[in-house]
């Protein structure tokens, strides 16, 4: 007896879009949601009486507000990067706006898990920390980022290709492919496990056996979308705390 | 595509993943073309209108959103904190004032205290006067009924000692037909009295 079970799709097919119109697709459409899901949040909270306590979405905007001063920013660049502030409750909320629709139904698509949103943030925070050492270092942030001070002068030639290698290239690469990668896994196991299920609630024979077992990838299913609930959080917090410390530390070399 | 063929031998099952064509292989998500570029390559649309939307939003965020939310937050904390001063300038005035109270508090208990030990002083004082004065006028009193009492025994006395005297002269004369002197008589009996 031979039963076809289960359908693998390419992966193109869950990851690619059609254009909704010219050039615009569902990635982009998220992308653009989660500009203006941000800006509308803060616009309502803004537009709320300041000096009552917050509530609703006035005590969202605040408490994202410090949880990036006190969580982060404090934490790795310590009261003079309070500037950086709204840099990194933009980069924190869009980017977890953008993995959030992994889970959402009906358009169950994190924006990141396509490398185009990732590498575009990755290398903007690769400029902006470039641009900061420079701001505070002057020519000399070259030197430092390639021997940081109190390096040995026989280990200068070793230190100096690493350093090179891990701040010019590393740093951008690996914050674009954790950021993509981690979605892009969790956006397929989630398409895997949903396949599957159909698959055994469809299947046409041994229905009797088939079946029952399909609550097995059902229950896996609902784990992995809580589990996403939890991965769009810290992938979002991850990449923004990593682009807090690398410019602090481009702000200041001696940390 | 890629299906999984499922064969069911007795209690043995074995899959298979064989690529697959034909019908049902481009339901899914819509775009299936194999010419198209790998998954992992960055689109252009999207990168522009991820880096659009993001650009914007950052923007805004810098130079409209943050700003309107921050003042209004720092306005709440500043006005908590002076809230929490004054509060604490209040606490530590009522404490002062309450310090104050109690300093005045013990200094009239103090006055008190003292008057009263005054009062209690001059009284024990009026109160031995007072006895001292009993005390002399009792023992005038006493040293002057002595005085009259021994007076009284005296006297009588004397009257014993002349009644005795005049019985033991009469008697004398009787048993020696004379008379002895009143000063024999006297002294004797005196003497006697005295022993």
């Amino acid at each position: 007896m031979i039963a076809e079970a289960f359908k693998f799709p390419l992966i193109n097919s869950i990851l690619r879009w059609k254009d909704l119109f010219t050039s615009f697709n569902k990635v982009a459409l998220i992308a653009v949601a989660a500009a203006v899901i941000g800006t509308v949040v803060f616009l309502l909270a803004g537009s709320k009486d300041a000096n009552t306590a917050p509530k609703g979405v006035r005590n969202l905007a605040e408490s994202s507000v410090e949880f990036i001063e006190n969580g982060i920013v404090m934490q790795t660049m310590g009261k003079d990067g309070l500037g950086w502030t709204p840099f990194l409750l933009s980069l924190f909320i869009f980017i977890y706006l953008c993995n959030a629709p992994g889970i959402i139904p009906v358009i169950y698509m994190p924006a990141t898990a396509r490398m185009a949103i990732p590498m575009f943030l990755a290398l903007l925070v690769w400029v902006v920390y470039m641009g900061v050492g420079f701001k505070h270092q002057g020519i000399k942030y070259l030197t430092h980022t390639i021997w940081p001070p109190g390096v040995p002068v026989a280990l200068k030639p070793l230190v100096g290709l690493i350093e090179l290698v891990s701040n010019y290239i590393v740093r951008p690469f690996s914050l674009t492919v954790r950021l993509f990668a981690n979605m892009l896994a969790g956006h397929i196991l989630l398409v895997v496990f949903a396949l599957l299920t159909q698959s055994l609630i469809t299947a046409e024979t041994m229905q009797a056996l088939l079946k029952p077992m399909m609550v097995l990838p059902l229950f896996m299913l609902i784990f992995l979308t809580a589990f996403e609930v939890l991965v769009a959080f810290l992938q979002a917090y991850i990449f923004t705390i990593l682009t807090a410390v690398y410019i602090g530390s481009s702000a200041h070399p001696e940390h | 595509m890629l299906a999984a063929v499922v064969h069911l031998e007795g209690t043995s099952v074995t899959v298979h993943l064989t690529p697959m064509e034909g019908e049902g292989s481009e339901e899914l998500a819509g775009v299936t073309d194999p010419k198209e570029p790998g998954p992992i390559i960055p689109e252009l649309k999207e990168l522009a209108w991820g880096a659009g939307s993001f650009i914007v939003f950052a923007l805004l965020m810098r130079f409209f959103l943050y700003p309107r939310l921050k003042k209004g937050m720092d306005a709440r904390y500043h006005g908590i904190r002076s809230a929490h001063e004054s509060a604490d300038a209040e606490r530590a005035a009522a404490r002062a004032e309450v310090a104050e109270y109690e300093a005045q508090l013990a200094a009239i208990k103090a006055e008190a205290a003292r008057k009263v030990d005054d009062a209690r002083a001059t009284l024990e004082a009026e109160r031995a006067a007072a006895m001292a004065d009993v005390n002399a006028e009792v023992s005038a009193q006493r040293s002057a009924a002595m005085a009259e009492a021994e007076a009284a025994k005296a006297a009588v006395r004397d009257q014993i000692a002349a009644a005795v005297g005049d019985v033991a002269g009469r008697a004398g004369e009787l048993a020696t037909g004379r008379r002895p002197s009143d000063d024999v008589v006297t002294r004797v009996v005196q003497e006697v009295m005295a022993r």
